[in-house]
């Protein structure tokens, strides 16, 4: 199934990403980012469903967590999400 | 042991403490170094603490919060972040070395000590604002000072730093924990304090609390698991200021300690220490001789008490004491400043201070022991 990606700069983003979301009710994982979406290197992705990226762009709005990269995820690879 | 050197460092921890530090060293590795179950498990941990922290001091933003090696790390972030050589500096006449050195240190920095007595908080406001003139690049002011237990009226001095665009350093070494500090009311530039004293985190802990828009200064530098490409600091916190692994059991044991104080309420804590103080200081005043340094109602003043017997060295009467197993602390309790202020510079004090887990029974073994070492 297609995700979502939001990248984060530093671990503690990350994890502040996935504790507003988790306020909000959704759920979502943290992993070491793939290596093609950072430029600098070694960052961290929250990955959360494809069907509650908008919810998730509100909560990450009203938290003032943005501007943060997402990237949709498919079989095909990762391409950026234009918002 | 009965133990009154609270003040130094709370050497009884809660048993939550030690069986955090205890599970970090054994299942957890170092947080934003890998994607694997422990490395997950230390940066879970550390959030959580660095969570706590920002509720409890009403940071807004866990981000905020830097975990140091103990107060005088963070205060040296804090102090060569807004002082530089020519700066021009103000502090209260109650300043522990750790802020008095990393001045020295610096090197030409025009150093105003806005003093006043001890116990007397007006005056002390009145001290920093004749002291706080333009040209002042930062104001440093202990909440609580380590050797006599008065209490620096934060609040008003932040507000005076907020209305004259001062960036305010708060030395809350021995307030966090004990007195309410709500950053998001006081806006400093910076509040720094240790981990292992009224936060009952073990030793080897400190937090700086940042501000969001005030850039701040390595002290040293290295790998944060973060822009490893990039050879300069990150410029975001927390990262910026936590160059090398984290203290993971040691930041494990003060998210318990955190929960520890939040469970019984800063309130509580604050009037038993102050109990246990004034206990102290009326039983230390009836004893002949002995100068405490204490108002009658210990207004103005934290569950500290210094004392001394003139004609008798401080350290010989702790040496008694420490013989009957009482630990307590002499001398300059590395605050020659303060102890030049309250005009002790010549002696020194031997100082008691208390926390949660003191109970009149020890207040009576001091009275007791003190008073026989006087026959």
């Amino acid at each position: 199934m297609d995700h979502y990606l939001i990248i984060a700069r530093s671990i503690t983003q990350a994890q502040r990403l996935q504790s507003a979301l988790k306020q909000f009710g959704i759920t979502s994982r943290v992993y070491r980012a793939p290596r093609d979406l950072v430029d600098l290197g070694c960052a961290y992705a929250v990955q959360i469903p494809e069907f509650v990226l908008p919810q998730a762009l509100t909560v990450l709005h009203q938290a003032k967590l943005g501007p943060v990269q997402i990237y949709l995820s498919t079989q095909d690879g990762y391409r950026e999400a234009v918002l | 042991m009965i133990y009154l050197d609270a003040a130094a460092t709370s050497f009884q921890k809660p048993d939550d403490v030690w069986q955090a530090v205890q599970t970090a060293a054994r299942d957890m590795s170092s947080p934003g170094r890998g994607g694997y179950p422990a490395a997950i498990r230390a940066a879970d941990t550390v959030f959580q603490c660095r969570q706590a922290l920002s509720d409890f001091f009403h940071a807004d933003n866990p981000e905020r919060i830097v975990f140091t090696l103990n107060a005088t790390h963070a205060l040296n972030i804090a102090i060569k972040s807004l002082v530089h050589p020519g700066s021009r500096v103000v502090i209260s006449g109650y300043e522990h070395s750790a802020v008095t050195r990393p001045l020295a240190a610096i090197g030409n920095v025009r150093t105003i000590v806005a003093e006043s007595p001890l116990f007397q908080p007006q005056a002390a406001l009145d001290a920093f604002a004749q002291a706080i003139t333009p040209g002042t690049d930062a104001v440093i002011c202990t909440h609580v000072s380590n050797v006599f237990g008065t209490v620096l009226p934060i609040r008003q001095i932040a507000e005076l730093c907020r209305e004259r665009k001062v960036p305010l350093i708060i030395d809350a070494s021995q307030s966090a924990g004990i007195l309410p500090l709500d950053v998001s009311e006081l806006q400093p530039a910076f509040v720094a304090m240790p981990g292992h004293k009224g936060l009952y985190g073990p030793q080897g802990t400190g937090v700086l609390i940042c501000s969001e828009t005030i850039p701040s200064q390595t002290l040293i530098e290295g790998g944060t698991g973060s822009l490893p490409l990039q050879q300069s600091m990150p410029d975001f916190l927390p990262d910026r200021l936590e160059a090398g692994t984290h203290n993971v059991p040691g930041i494990a044991g003060l998210l318990e300690g955190v929960r520890f104080v939040s469970r019984l309420g800063i309130d509580q804590i604050r009037e038993s220490e102050r109990a246990l103080a004034l206990a102290a200081a009326n039983g230390l005043r009836r004893l002949p001789g002995i100068e405490v340094f204490a108002t009658p109602d210990l207004s103005a003043q934290c569950g500290v008490v210094s004392f001394r017997l003139p004609g008798k060295d401080v350290e010989e009467l702790g040496e008694v004491l420490s013989q009957q197993d009482i630990a307590v602390r002499t001398g300059y309790h590395c605050a020659p400043l303060a102890h030049r202020t309250a005009g002790t510079l010549k002696t020194g004090t031997i100082r008691v201070s208390f926390s949660a887990f003191n109970t009149p029974e020890d207040v009576v073994a001091l009275l007791t022991a003190v008073g026989q070492s006087l026959l």
